[in-house]
């Protein structure tokens, strides 16, 4: 099967620091790929590289066969959609307005009442339905992640009459989710992948990568440490290595399983070597 | 619009009630201005509107002021000018629409009136547009004064007046010779915070400085500017000139309560010297009065010798 | 604006096409509006002319009846009145749009059509031309006395605004921030230019240039209407598409890419067309205060900020506002009358610091 997009080799400099070093990845259709790493590894510059808002210093990133920089902006608007980390919104949009914006640039060749029911088919998957009317700027930074979703979700849909294959993109999509929701956003971007969507989200929590993706990308200092299913790739020593943690791993039906706990009782068990040494 | 009335709706119906606000105050204007002009037709077929003072003056010298039918800000004097006549606003801001409401035949202004789109669209609704010559000194008040006679038809008027003036300039430049020891005037035009603007070369004040018979003590600076503290201590005014608005109960700052001044030979002998501004500045026909009034307020040792100008 | 807190499916559908309604109607009433104060503006003047006469004269207009057109009433209305509501028309609708304009690309609710610079490089300009015109200029005056001063204002607004986005764009990229830092260190630097020629200036000028930064429709002719809509038009025509373009740029430049808009094309066209619109204006009525900030800001209140309905509602309310200020302006004190801009900012600054309070008291952050 051929990637939906293939980067190879992808760099990115800032002031002689490399932000994003010789990064290579393919996202393919009905693959939920999941990006971890540390705080500063280069995940939202890579991110925003195969987005093609910024523009790789090297390397190469290609839609199906063709280079993102090469491709016009409306039409990468059908190929691809993005929900970057919380947005801020200049006007007081109502939520319907702001996730009208979503359908509003890329299917601008539909009727009204098309357009209509995409955002209320949007609203409705990111639960935000009964906020319709409210301004999008009295919302709390939870729900407004998930308008922002609901943005999103407008756009693929309205973009998927115009492009054969479609990438989410998803940069710390439930950073201010409770966890309900955590898991309502998550189980939407999965339908998504079933319905043939690659997509891609940065997370943070381990569990949940494991959980949701069926590939995870490690990143660290800039580069690619790993990529492979969750089973191939979280061990010990990639939690070692990688997050400077070291934690308890459990296999539960096949799948890794990180327990956070184990630090605690771990911390307890150092704190009892110093107080023993002390004596 | 319709009557729908929960809360949500409350800034469109403020918009209607203002338009309509807006609509019934323009209404009420719209009738008033059906009712004739409440001024009164003049009998002589000249209608002329005087931008400027000092061609104001000369209209109202000249025995014209029945033929006025608009003056601007600048004309103060006489004041009743500017209560009988409607104002047509500053001199250099006209209002075509303004002016032409007035129906005029002439316009008579000095050098400058503007602005020059307002002067176009006026000239081009057939109303004829002069102006006067403005040289600040003798001649050019004579001039001035012989052109507005020549532009009314009030020739003979005018070379009497400007005769007159002529007489008057003349005995004003007898009355210079006699004169020996000449001071020095610093004009104060303003003293805003204390910090006095001055009258300096090819200025109004300097103009009338020298036909008084007086130095400018603000000789080395050109037009009105401000000037620094150690300059006015520099200029050593024997004399401080200011004006005020016609008004001798307007009460002038204490000058020479300034450190600026306090150092002057004008503090050392207290000489202060207000006049009316328009009067002393303007140019008009009374120039050689208001000369001749402020070499009388320089030099009060000699007043005996200076006290009689020809009149007309 | 948001009086329903929660909605189902159903309640979705009747909410949006309520809020169409609602726009509908507030249309219609600015478009009435609109029209009554044009109409008034023709009827009302200094120069008292009986509804019927105006009547006339237009009916004479378009059937070319000379008799009627060679007398004073069809001077006034044809050659003073109506270029002078087309000037304010399209004066106020390109303040208003701009400033709309400017506060979508600015992603700030107080930026004003000045922020672009062509205020500060206009005004120079101006101060030149009123200062040193007569003494170095004098041959250029003489040739177009009308025109010189207007020119030389839309060219200096023009001139600075691109000279500012030169200095914001790097890589192909135009920082907005950096083009507001740099507006203001220009806007200082012209300030100060201008202060220098304020002292060299006499009595005179100074009083000239006190009435130009005061702003006027007076002096409004064919010529100035014909000269500027050409420069004007171009903003108001563009506003549907540069509509789209700055609701897409209030979610961030970086989601209106996401969005699929050609983000560096919107920024440069928007920014160019308010500088012709803006420089055109300060050309053509001097500085005309407080309709860019205002305008918008009411109609985003009762429309809200959607701008395909917020920047043409902008045109017709800015438009609207400035006829009814010059009718003001004409009659407060006839057969004199006020610089325009006085009258703008004295009923536009006691409303802006109300909208402010009532910000403050918690309606809206």
């Amino acid at each position: 099967m051929n990637p939906v997009l293939e980067a190879r080799g992808v760099g990115f400099r800032v002031g002689g620091a490399d932000l994003v070093r010789n990064a290579s990845l393919s996202l393919f259709a009905e693959e939920f790929t999941v990006i971890i790493g540390p705080n500063g590894a280069g995940k939202s510059t890579l991110l925003k590289m195969l987005t093609g808002e910024l523009r790789a210093h090297s390397g190469s990133i290609n839609y199906g066969s063709a280079a993102v920089e090469q491709i016009p902006a409306w039409r990468l608007a059908c190929e691809r959609a993005v929900m970057a980390q919380a947005a801020r919104l200049a006007f007081p949009f109502t939520v319907y307005e702001v996730v009208r914006l979503g359908v509003d640039g890329v299917g601008r060749a539909k009727d009204r009442q098309s357009l209509h029911q995409m955002v209320a088919q949007a609203l409705a998957s990111a639960d935000v339905t009964h906020l319709a009317a409210r301004s999008y700027q009295t919302l709390s930074g939870g729900e407004q992640q998930r308008v922002q979703f609901a943005r999103v979700l407008g756009q693929l849909k309205a973009g998927s009459s115009m492009a054969g294959q479609q990438v989410l993109f998803l940069d710390e999509p439930i950073a201010s989710l409770d966890l309900c929701h955590q898991f309502d956003l998550l189980d939407t971007a999965r339908t998504q992948a079933d319905s043939g969507v690659a997509v891609l989200a940065v997370l943070h929590d381990l569990n949940l990568a494991i959980t949701y993706a069926d590939r995870l990308i490690v990143m660290k200092d800039g580069m690619i440490m790993a990529q492979g299913s969750p089973a191939e790739v979280v061990s010990d020593a990639l939690l070692k290595d990688v997050f400077d943690v070291s934690l308890l791993i459990e296999t539960r039906d096949g799948m890794p399983c990180i327990l956070p706990q184990s630090r605690v009782s771990d911390r307890r068990l150092r704190g009892q070597d110093i107080q023993d040494s002390a004596a | 619009m319709n009557q729908s009335q929960d809360s949500k709706s409350r800034p469109r119906v403020g918009i209607a009630s203002l338009g309509a606000a807006v609509g019934g105050l323009a209404m009420a204007l719209v009738l008033t201005q059906c009712v004739p002009a409440a001024k009164a037709q003049t009998p002589s077929s000249e209608r002329i509107v005087a931008a400027g003072g000092a061609v104001t003056e000369i209209l109202y010298a000249l025995g014209l002021q029945d033929r006025i039918v608009g003056v601007d800000t600048t004309s103060l004097f006489p004041a009743s000018a500017l209560k009988d006549k409607p104002n047509v606003g500053y001199v250099r801001a006209l209002s075509a629409e303004g002016v032409l409401s007035l129906r005029p035949t002439l316009v008579v202004t000095i050098p400058n009136a503007g602005p020059p789109d307002t002067l176009k669209l006026i000239s081009e609704a057939g109303v004829r547009i002069v102006q006067t010559p403005d040289d600040q000194s003798a001649a050019g008040v004579i001039a001035k004064v012989r052109e507005v006679g020549r532009l009314t038809g009030a020739k003979p008027e005018a070379d009497k007046l400007a005769a007159a003036i002529q007489t008057r300039f003349d005995a004003l430049a007898k009355a210079r010779t006699a004169l020996d020891k000449p001071k020095r005037v610093l004009f104060v035009l303003a003293l805003q915070n204390g910090r006095p603007m001055v009258g300096g070369q090819n200025s109004a004040a300097d103009a009338i400085i020298k036909l008084a018979g007086g130095i400018n003590a603000a000789n080395a600076i050109e037009g009105y500017k401000p000037m620094t503290d150690e300059a006015v201590i520099a200029a050593a005014p024997d004399v401080v000139l200011m004006m005020n608005r016609g008004d001798p109960a307007t009460p002038t700052p204490d000058v020479f309560a300034l450190p600026a001044f306090s150092a002057t030979p004008a503090a050392a002998s207290r000489t202060l010297i207000v006049m009316d501004g328009l009067y002393l500045l303007g140019f008009g026909p009374r120039a050689a009065d208001a000369a001749h009034d402020l070499m009388k307020a320089l030099y009060p040792e000699k007043a005996a010798q200076l006290s009689v100008l020809p009149r007309p | 604006m948001t009086a329903v807190s929660s909605i189902d499916m159903d309640g979705l559908d009747s909410f949006v096409s309520r809020r169409r309604h609602e726009a509908l109607q507030v249309t219609l009433g600015l478009a009435f509006a609109a029209i009554g104060l044009a109409v008034l503006s023709l009827g009302i003047g200094a120069v008292p002319i009986p509804p019927e006469n105006v009547l006339k004269v237009l009916v004479a207009q378009a059937m070319s009846d000379g008799q009627i057109l060679q007398g004073r009433d069809a001077l006034v209305i044809l050659n003073i009145r109506l270029p002078r509501l087309m000037l304010g028309f399209m004066v106020g609708a390109a303040l208003a749009v701009s400033g709309a304009l400017m506060q979508g690309l600015f992603r700030n609710p107080l930026a004003d059509p000045g922020l672009v610079g062509v205020s500060a490089g206009a005004g120079l300009a101006a101060a030149v031309m009123i200062v040193l015109g007569e003494r170095y200029l004098s041959g250029l005056i003489g040739k177009m006395p009308f025109a010189a001063l207007p020119l030389a204002a839309f060219l200096g607004g023009l001139v600075s605004t691109l000279l500012l986005y030169a200095i914001a764009t790097r890589e192909g990229r135009t920082s907005i921030s950096t083009m507001l830092l740099a507006g203001v260190a220009l806007g200082a630097l012209a300030g100060a230019a201008t202060g220098l020629l304020a002292y060299i200036s006499d009595d005179r000028q100074l009083r000239d240039l006190t009435f130009w930064s005061l702003g006027s429709l007076g002096g409004a002719t064919w010529t100035k209407v014909t000269a500027i809509a050409p420069i004007i038009l171009p903003l108001l025509l563009a506003v549907p598409l540069l509509a789209r373009g700055m609701n897409a740029l209030a979610l961030g430049e970086a989601e209106a890419f996401h969005l699929g808009l050609p983000v560096q094309r919107i920024k440069g066209l928007a920014i160019l067309l308010v500088a012709l619109a803006v420089g055109a204006s300060v050309a053509s009525a001097g500085v005309i205060g407080f309709v860019g900030i205002v305008v918008p800001h009411l109609l985003r209140l009762v429309v809200g900020p959607d701008h395909r309905l917020l920047l043409p509602l902008s045109a017709l309310a800015g438009g609207a506002l400035l006829i009814g200020a010059d009718m003001i302006a004409r009659l407060a004190v006839a057969p004199a009358e006020l610089p325009i801009g006085i009258i703008t900012a004295a009923t536009g600054a006691p409303f802006f610091l109300w909208l402010l309070l009532r910000r403050s008291q918690g309606f809206e952050p």
